[in-house]
């Protein structure tokens, strides 16, 4: 979704989304399964969710991750990501920035999940140094 | 047993068979074992044993503060970027940083509490055998790892006339006892007073200026006076055997604190200014941020050096136009 332009440095956090080579979109009935998961995902970010506030240890949040591996690598696949991430996020971990590794799934122009977008935020260029 | 009863379990058997333990000792090598103060000196050991062992605990949660001050310039560089940026898409951004630069420092908001959590256990422990010593002695019963003789002993034995089991608000009225109020007054004001100091002590020696300026140092403030409050209210309420548990810890963690303070300040605080003084006048280089500044004005010395000698080639080259 995001490109890069060749001439610019790119920021160590930068996180563009991408997708494995032999990119394709699914039919409904490929994409049931993960929409359905998908959608209970979406409703416990929306109830639940906000009742604890900002608690995980990683960007994007555990749940979050869940919802884009779901979406683009499937019910299946994305469960096992998201149970792994899970495993990793506990009090001694560092945390950090850990993305949901690239899929094959595209969407067609503009329909891609939101969460696609808010997991992989362009990051504005910084401020110059005062001197 | 409810849950917590379950989870406290181990934590009271280790804590009660130790004092027990320190108890037969103090016992052995001489002291009368009725006497409070066999009992009190035992509670003292524990202490000790308890916060040495601790010691590691409270290195790595330093490290975790210490890490997340240095941090604060650029938590507020970054929240000067996003500074009115509400849009979800730059909260996400602002997030995704933030936790990058977390990671990069290997620390979080939340590993400099966790080591306060890993000694929350033994401490209630400890309250739970102190504060069941009354019930279990009447009903001539051991708690945990300590034996009824032993539970019996600790109940009935006096410091100054008060006895371990005995409150201050269990003492006014109708069983009006001078003794327990002194006694434990006196201790309540040790105990509070000395965890005062503590905080200011750190506040005015031991943060950098970055910290103090942060909305980190107005959370410090409040513990200033809301912790000794709580504690000096609720003390109270606590067991003289409590109370001296209370206050030989806050005299261990001043005691700590004034070395830690004293040998291995914060960067960029009055303590480190303090101990580099200390150090230059045994003729030994400072550390810290002062030996990190330093480095830097000897390495931008040096540029300048360099970019000098490179125009001391001009004067050539004028010489050479003036022929």
């Amino acid at each position: 979704m995001t490109s890069t332009d060749p001439g610019r440095t790119p920021h160590p956090t930068e996180n563009p989304f991408t997708t494995l080579p032999d990119p394709q979109i699914w039919g409904p009935v490929r994409a049931l399964p993960s929409a359905l998961l998908g959608g209970a995902l979406v409703s416990y970010r929306t109830l639940i969710s906000p009742l604890y506030g900002q608690v995980c240890r990683f960007f994007p949040s555990c749940s979050a991750y869940a919802l884009e591996a779901v979406q683009v690598h499937g019910a299946v696949r994305g469960s096992w990501l998201a149970a792994r991430r899970l495993g990793r996020c506990h009090p001694w971990t560092d945390g950090g920035v850990d993305p949901v590794p690239p899929g094959r799934r595209i969407w067609p122009e503009g329909r891609h999940p939101r969460i696609i977008e808010l997991n992989h935020p362009p990051i504005p260029p910084d401020l110059p140094e005062e001197q | 047993m409810n849950f917590f009863d379950i989870i406290l379990w181990p934590f009271k058997m280790a804590v009660s068979w130790v004092l027990g333990a320190f108890h037969t000792l103090l016992d052995w090598i001489g002291m009368p074992p009725e006497s409070g103060w066999t009992w009190t000196l035992a509670i003292i050991l524990l202490v000790v044993l308890i916060r040495t062992l601790l010691i590691p605990v409270f290195v790595k949660q330093i490290k975790a503060q210490r890490a997340m001050q240095a941090l604060q310039p650029e938590i507020q560089k970054l929240q000067a970027k996003y500074k009115g940026k509400k849009d979800q898409l730059s909260r996400q951004a602002m997030a995704m940083e933030q936790q990058a630069l977390f990671k990069q420092h290997g620390t979080s908001p939340f590993s400099a509490c966790l080591p306060m959590l890993v000694q929350m256990p033994f401490f209630f422990a400890l309250y739970q055998v102190l504060i069941g010593a009354k019930g279990a002695a009447e009903r001539n019963e051991g708690i945990s790892a300590l034996s009824a003789d032993q539970v019996r002993s600790f109940e009935n034995s006096e410091l100054f006339g008060a006895k371990m089991s005995d409150t201050f608000l269990g003492s006014t009225g109708d069983n009006l006892n001078v003794n327990v109020l002194i006694v434990s007054v006196v201790m309540i004001l040790l105990m509070t007073a000395s965890m005062f100091y503590m905080q200011k002590m750190l506040m005015s020696k031991n943060m950098s200026e970055a910290a103090m300026t942060g909305p980190f140092a107005q959370s410090q403030k409040m513990m200033l006076y809301v912790l000794p409050l709580v504690f000096g209210i609720g003390g109270i309420n606590f067991p003289i055997g409590v109370l001296v548990y209370w206050t030989a810890t806050n005299f261990w963690a001043v005691g700590q604190q004034t070395w830690i303070i004293r040998n291995n300040p914060t960067p960029g605080s009055q303590a480190e200014r303090e101990l580099n003084e200390r150090r230059a006048a045994k003729g030994l280089p400072p550390i810290g941020k002062a030996a990190q500044e330093a480095e830097e004005a000897a390495a931008k010395a040096e540029l300048k050096a360099q970019r000098q000698q490179g125009q001391r080639q001009q004067p050539a080259r004028k010489n050479r136009r003036k022929k």
